[in-house]
């Protein structure tokens, strides 16, 4: 090696790498940089800060060129990410379109992205639930995937961890299959919310309707305001960004305190291409990068690498990563990689009327609202489908507007609304079952713009997740019908798999090496300096919202992995 | 991911008598000046007059007064298809030819009453592409009228942020009272 090289490598070397600067991302950069790290964070994307690249996040209502809408231009071009509810001309900015970043659908599938420093963080809808050890014991129990290697008590006080930090609104429900955090004072419900809460109660001693538990600041704590965050102030355009820090994004909180430490290099513009893996270290040294504006490919190296990318990008990553070791994707001895993914189903829905409370009604928005935990083969396997789904409910008054005729009886009456009666509406979160047959691989044709391989995604649904779409219709009208709602419809939206983006697993966490790709610190079998604590390391998918577990296990990991540095086994 | 579905649901439910709440939509004159001319301007005098028709200038201003129609023209630009904006070119220009009919002169040069009667006469036209364009323009009328900065600021009581949440209030006088 010549001297230059050696320069190069120098200045290229950090303590550790972390690929993504989402959610998962994010809070490892958080924890190693304040563990003292030298850390640099790479991101594909561009840097979005803080305020500042919040272009909509105080544009009014009517200074939108086409009210929100999308031009058809866009719709056309974008087929995909159109189908997101919350991609329209306040946040398009924060979606990955279509033709910049094409993947192979050998079955369809919705891949929603979000390639920008914060990752999918900005848009989220902060919905925040811990799993139970129903969820860890789950598969162990009826046997469709493969053990956890951890169960509820080994992460029960990171979450706590990252709550207090994120700031979590939730109320303390006292359920085992949703076990209580960190909260601070819950949002508020409405009256036929509580009515359809009691009527449940009333009739079913194993459901439940609580508020949901939301990454929403409702009460500062001086963690909050060292962040420079204050709180939430009820507009619910949070997709836009938000300039009080009023919900967690990277963007507002674990990347402006990362970098606070000094520790942190943040590059963004930086798509990763794979991991360099050292056969005679037997371990990953460092990073290839493709630089997207010069195009050209550099390398950073470091003792620990942290593999945050979403889900379906890390494993493209550990795919793209070979080496004669390593010839099938990076750690993956067990030939498991890229399979066993699985996703949550949110294809069906219901709405309703009540025609009770016309007394009261709302006044104000809340960014949240009232969830049901999973009830369904909880205690036993009760159903002809394995495991379960929760599910969302609201209720809510709409103004109505006689809206007849024209001139100036149609004027008076369209400012003279009505308040119309109350809907209720729920949609289910169902958990699937990560299968073999579900797997993601590397096209060997095709390129993306930055000469990787194209993802190839290949998901479905199962007869198990019909089976559970007609059960959560079932119930649910039953509990709607004991509620006393009216005029009840169903829906079966049949939207492509990826759509409710909780795509999970391929690179997933177990006991044996042989059967699994990460162990119990979510730390590569037979890489031990690699470590993935996104959605590619989830066993199983559960029925919960995903990502306060991602934070979890990142915080966990990052503890891990430096104590373990610092022993010298790294 | 829930609130907007359940939103939907809830507008999706009842039809076209709910809409979502005025805080998702509005414009102002300013943001939709139009990159390119889209409609002759006989079709966009039509199309102003039509407005006006629908929402007239009372003790408040009229569709007219705020531009609506240049809303509409932004909207109908940008967001339609091919077909629906040939429909809709094709419906302001039957618009016009039903006003020389019954009185002789462009829909836009017409009395009130003129006007309004032939908008009558569309409303109840057999012709299905005719009707498609009446509730097209009135639809987007209505839109264009209730998310305009005049009226969502001084008309209604737009609150950018509430600042809260209160699940169980009694129902205002206003809103409560049945408008017929
Ligand atoms: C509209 C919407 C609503 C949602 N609602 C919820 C909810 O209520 N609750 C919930 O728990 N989850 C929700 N989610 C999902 C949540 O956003 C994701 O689970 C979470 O962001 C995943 O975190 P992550 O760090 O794995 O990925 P991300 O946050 O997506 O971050 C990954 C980052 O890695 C970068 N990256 C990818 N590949 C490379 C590469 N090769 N090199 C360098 N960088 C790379 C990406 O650009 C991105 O910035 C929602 C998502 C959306 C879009
Ligand atoms: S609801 Fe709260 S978090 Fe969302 S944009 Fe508003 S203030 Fe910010």
């Amino acid at each position: 090696m010549s001297y230059f090289n050696i320069d190069a490598q120098a200045q290229n070397t950090y303590d550790a790498i972390v690929i993504g600067s989402g959610i998962s991302g994010g809070w490892s950069a958080k924890e190693l940089t304040g563990k003292g790290l030298r850390t640099l964070v790479l991101e594909r994307g561009r840097d979005v800060r803080h305020i500042t690249d919040y272009p909509t996040t105080m544009t009014q209502p009517w200074e939108f060129e086409h009210r929100g809408q999308l031009t058809h231009e866009m719709k056309e071009a974008n087929p995909i990410i159109s189908r997101c509810y919350a991609f329209y001309e306040g946040t398009h900015q924060f979606f990955v379109k279509d033709a910049e970043h094409p993947y192979v659908q050998e079955k369809p599938f919705d891949w929603i992205r979000g390639y920008q420093v914060g990752g999918k963080s900005l848009m989220w809808a902060r919905q925040t639930q811990r799993w139970s050890d129903f969820d860890f014991d789950g598969p162990a129990r009826d046997g469709f995937a493969v053990d956890w290697p951890i169960r509820y008590a080994d992460l029960a006080p990171w979450y706590s961890y990252v709550e207090r930090f994120a700031g979590i609104t939730g109320n303390k429900d006292g359920l085992p299959n949703l076990p209580d955090g960190e909260f601070l004072p819950p949002h508020e419900w409405n009256c036929v919310e509580k009515h359809f809460q009691k009527e449940v109660a009333k009739r079913y001693k194993d459901r439940h309707v609580i508020m949901g538990r939301a990454a929403h600041i409702t009460q500062p704590q001086p963690i909050h305001f060292q962040q420079g965050r204050a709180q939430c102030q009820h507009r619910t355009i949070c997709e836009r960004g938000c300039p009080f820090g009023g919900y967690f994004s990277s963007n507002a909180s674990t990347i402006p305190w990362a970098a606070k430490t000094g520790k942190l290099t943040l590059r963004p513009n930086s798509v990763v291409h794979s991991i360099i893996y050292d056969e005679q270290k037997g371990k990953a040294t460092g990073v290839r990068v493709v630089d997207t504006e010069t195009k050209q490919m550099k390398e950073y190296y470091a003792r620990i690498i942290f593999l945050n990318a979403a889900a379906l990008n890390s494993n493209l990553v550990l795919l793209n990563s070979t080496s004669r070791r390593f010839p099938n994707g990076l750690g993956n001895d067990s030939g498991t990689l890229g399979k066993y993914v699985a996703f949550h189903n949110y294809r069906a829905g219901i709405s309703a009327e009540f025609d009770g409370n016309l007394d009261s009604t709302t006044d104000g928005r809340r960014p949240n609202s009232p969830y049901i935990p999973r009830f369904r083969n909880l205690y036993k396997q009760e159903t002809d489908f394995l495991r379960g789904y929760a599910a969302g409910f609201t209720a809510g008054r709409a103004t109505k507007t006689n809206q007849e005729g024209f001139g100036a009886d149609l004027k008076n009456n369209l400012l003279n609304p009505t308040l119309g009666g109350w809907h209720v509406g729920s949609h289910m979160m169902g958990e699937t079952i990560p299968k073999e047959s579900s797997y993601v691989a590397l096209d060997s044709n095709l390129k993306d713009p930055f000469g990787i391989p194209q993802l190839k995604i290949n998901i479905g649904y199962d007869d198990n997740d019909d089976k559970m779409v007609k059960d959560y219709q079932e119930q649910m009208t039953e509990m709607f019908t004991a509620a006393g709602f009216t005029n009840i419809r169903l829906r079966d939206d049949h939207r492509n798999p990826g759509l409710d983006i909780h795509e999970m697993g391929g690179v997933r966490m177990g006991k044996d090496p042989k059967t699994s790709m990460l162990n119990k610190w979510n730390q590569l079998h037979a890489v031990k300096n690699v470590f993935v604590t996104d959605g590619a390391s989830m066993t199983s998918t559960s029925t919960q919202n995903p990502s306060l577990t991602y934070m979890a296990m990142s915080a966990r990991s990052a503890d891990y992995a430096v104590k373990e540095m610092k022993k010298g086994l790294l | 991911m829930e609130r907007r579905s359940a939103l939907k649901t809830m507008a999706g439910a009842v039809g076209g008598l709910i809409s979502l709440p005025a805080w998702a939509t509005g414009w102002t004159p300013e943001t939709v000046s139009l990159s390119r001319q889209f409609f002759s301007p006989q079709q966009e005098a039509v199309l102003a007059a039509l407005t006006e028709t629908i929402i007239p200038k009372t003790d408040t201003p009229g569709a007219r007064e705020l531009n609506v129609y240049q809303f509409i023209q932004k909207v109908v630009a940008d967001c339609y298809d091919k077909a629906s904006q040939t429909k809709f070119q094709k419906g302001l220009d039957t618009a016009d030819e039903l006003a020389k009919k019954s009185f002789g002169k462009s829909f836009s040069e017409g009395e009130p009453a003129q006007q309004a009667a032939v908008l009558t006469q569309m409303s109840q036209s057999g012709d299905p592409d005719l009707k498609a364009f009446y509730s097209m323009v009135k639809g987007l009328t209505i839109k264009g009228y209730l998310n305009s900065e005049y009226v969502m600021t001084n008309l209604t009581n737009f609150q950018f942020m509430p600042g809260h949440y209160y699940g169980c209030v009694p129902v205002p006088a206003k809103t409560g009272t049945k408008s017929d």
